[in-house]
């Protein structure tokens, strides 16, 4: 009895399956790695000397805690160096796994949802309408929304732009060679030399690297206010789907 | 290294070349070969440049005892450039040898659109070095800021060396030039031609063209943004390979090596890919810097004359441009090797790189605090970023107002309705 008034009131819910186990890795390993490398790469552009000792740091006891004492003993620039590339490495993996999923993924491939294929671009559309009108809510279904796909794309482009602008300044201090061999500095410079006559030169290599992780995080801001939203207006648990990786798909909505 | 050379008697063959930018690595991958070839070499441009053996010997005491080298100091030196230019040790007689040869060599210095501030690091130094004296010394036939005769006697001497020495004489041209305006943004001497005939007349017949400083390499400050006279490196005027040597102004060292390393096989030396010779452009500076340390341990300059540039520490948040350029001031230094920037308390200005002016401004700031290039846009990276950030979240705070509003709107409406 109760749970027919429910269906009237919020309609029929089914369950939709939309990351697997692997993605659901993928989601929160490129969190954290962003997240990581966002800070480092701060530290990096810009030294924030919070941790790090300054001459006038040096005896403060709130701030030398961190690393106090002798030169050999700091070393913070190598630390936040070192994890950078830690987490550089992640994301130059998890790009090529993601590229792979994209394609040949079993569960759902991004190419399903992806604009040019079909009537995606009317889809993207509408749901570009719906967020402004609040009305005609697109049909839930077994694969992401192309608006989704679409946004998704151009961040990991951005990605991968971060990927050969990194890998540009990172080979900079290569001298021809290294412990693996010859090969890795070659297809650095290979396959990012490209960067250097379109940014200007090392230095703007730089510049674009550090403007790009912006766009990187305007898109962070995006996409969690996008998720509340909809998770808030639709109320098919779409917050869940990096944790679970199941939705609802309700046959009713409010704002229909 | 001397050892090697000997006890390599009985298995060279199989030796590999020791080093990836052997500079003399094209002669041949067997070394005794490549001495026989330096040595027929270096014997017959003594013969071609000195008369007899006693004119031979004294030639360089000579020269040097103006300047009060010793020759120990002169053999010291050319330890010290068969060093930098990554040769065997069993080269540095032969280095002295090239050393005594281009002191006769015919020699043009051509200065175009620039300060002649190389000319100036080169020729007046208080204690100068074998390398300085020896640029000094040259047979020079024609330098505009040192040679005696002047007008028309002057274009004489110079038409008259690219004819009688063709493909012998060492071309240095030093400053950018002008292409603007068919290149009458420079005319030059009695004629009054302009720099970039000039040029083109006298690269022509060169045995060897090297182009010193910045501006000649890569147009430099004349070529920094406008550019209003049009001015370009000499690689972009000439179809003759070019070897560059830039920075502002140029090490005397780098000038000389590449000089002795022509006489010693006729051959430019391996350039990179903006026509710099490896042996001397090939470290980065931030990687070779003796403050590189305190780079890692996070300890910078944070204001001009803090107890941290006292202490040394690294440069890189007055705006070092170490991490972006590639020279050798951190092991061949300058002013009579004794110092660099960076030891001198200042960062780099990035000088030995291509548009240098543009690219590595601001000199004393970080890079991340440099202008970005998007039309329209007069801002840091950062602050653009922060603005679009800011922007963004002005956009998603407005939209989920209006969409709390218009729910409210909505759902007063329905209950409304069903009150009905």
């Amino acid at each position: 009895m109760e749970n027919k008034e429910n269906i009237n009131k919020y309609g029929e819910i089914n369950l939709v399956h939309r990351m697997t186990v692997i993605k659901r890795i993928i989601h929160w390993t490129f969190f954290l790695a962003i997240i990581n490398n966002i800070i480092t790469g701060f530290y990096i552009a810009y030294p924030f000397l919070f941790f790090g000792k300054t001459p006038t740091q040096s005896d403060s006891l709130s701030t030398g805690i961190v690393n106090s004492g002798e030169t050999n003993q700091a070393f913070i620039m190598t630390w936040m160096r070192d994890f950078h590339f830690i987490g550089a490495v992640l994301i130059d993996v998890i790009f090529i796994v993601w590229l792979y999923l994209a394609f040949f993924s079993w569960k759902e491939p991004l190419y399903k949802s992806f604009l040019p294929f079909g009537d995606k671009l009317e889809e993207a559309w509408k749901m570009i309408k719906h967020y402004f009108t609040l009305k005609d809510k697109p049909k839930t279904g077994r694969y992401q929304d192309p608006l989704n796909a679409f946004v998704f794309t151009i961040f990991h482009l951005l990605i991968l732009l971060q990927m050969l602008t990194g890998f540009q300044m990172y080979v900079a201090s290569f001298t021809g060679t290294s412990a693996v061999g010859a090969w890795w500095p070659w297809l650095m410079h290979f396959s990012t030399d490209w960067t250097l006559f379109i940014f200007g030169g090392l230095t703007g290599v730089t510049i674009a690297h550090l403007f790009i992780m912006w766009l990187i995080i305007i898109f962070i801001a995006y996409h969690i206010y996008i998720e509340v939203w909809r998770s808030v207006m639709w109320k098919e648990g779409d917050i869940l789907i990096p944790f679970g990786g199941y939705k609802y798909i309700r046959n009713k909505s409010e704002t229909q | 290294m001397d050892n090697d050379n000997h006890s390599c008697d009985n298995n060279c063959k199989e030796k590999k070349p020791a080093f990836k930018w052997d500079p003399l690595r094209f002669i041949s991958k067997n070394p005794d070969e490549v001495l026989k070839k330096v040595d027929k070499r270096l014997d017959k441009l003594e013969k071609e440049y000195f008369k007899n053996t006693k004119e031979k010997e004294n030639n360089l005491p000579n020269i040097f005892d103006i300047y009060g080298v010793s020759r120990r100091d002169f053999l010291k030196w050319s330890a010290f450039l068969t060093s930098t230019l990554m040769l065997p040790y069993i080269f540095k007689p032969r280095i002295a040898r090239a050393a005594n040869i281009l002191t006769r060599t015919p020699f043009i210095w051509l200065d175009m659109a620039d300060c002649m501030g190389n000319t100036e690091a080169f020729i007046r130094n208080a204690n100068p070095t074998p390398a300085e004296i020896i640029i000094n010394y040259v047979s020079v036939n024609y330098m505009e800021s040192i040679m005696a005769p002047a007008g028309y006697q002057a274009e004489a001497r110079r038409t008259e060396t690219i004819k009688k020495d063709k493909g012998k004489y060492i071309l240095v041209v030093e400053g950018a030039i002008p292409t603007g305006m068919d290149g009458k943004f420079l005319t030059i001497g009695a004629k009054g031609d302009t720099g970039i005939k000039i040029v083109k007349e006298t690269a022509k017949n060169a045995g060897i063209t090297i182009a010193i400083g910045n501006c000649a390499a890569y147009g430099g400050i004349p070529a920094a943004s406008p550019n209003p006279t049009n001015a370009v490196g000499l690689s972009s005027v000439t179809n003759r390979s070019v070897i560059n040597i830039p920075a502002c102004p140029a090490n005397p060292v780098n000038v000389v090596g590449t000089l002795v390393e022509y006489i010693l096989t006729g051959k430019a030396p391996q350039l990179d890919n903006i026509g710099r010779p490896l042996w001397a452009y090939s470290g980065r500076l931030h990687d070779n810097c003796y403050r590189r340390g305190h780079f890692e341990a996070g300890e910078y300059v944070r204001h001009w004359g803090d107890a941290g540039a006292k202490k040394e520490y690294c440069l890189y948040m007055m705006g070092c441009k170490g991490p972006f350029t590639w020279n050798n001031c951190t092991t061949a230094e300058y002013n009579q090797d004794t110092s660099f920037p960076m030891r001198a308390g200042h960062g780099c200005i990035g000088c030995s790189e291509p548009v240098f002016w543009d690219r590595m401004t601001p000199f004393e700031k970080p890079n991340a605090d440099a202008k970005i290039i998007i039309p329209g846009v007069e801002a840091t990276a950062d602050e653009f970023g922060v603005a679009l950030l800011g922007a963004a979240g002005v956009g998603i705070a407005a939209h989920a107002i209006y969409t709390g509003i218009k729910k409210k709107n909505e759902t007063k409406k329905s209950s409304s309705k069903k009150e009905d």
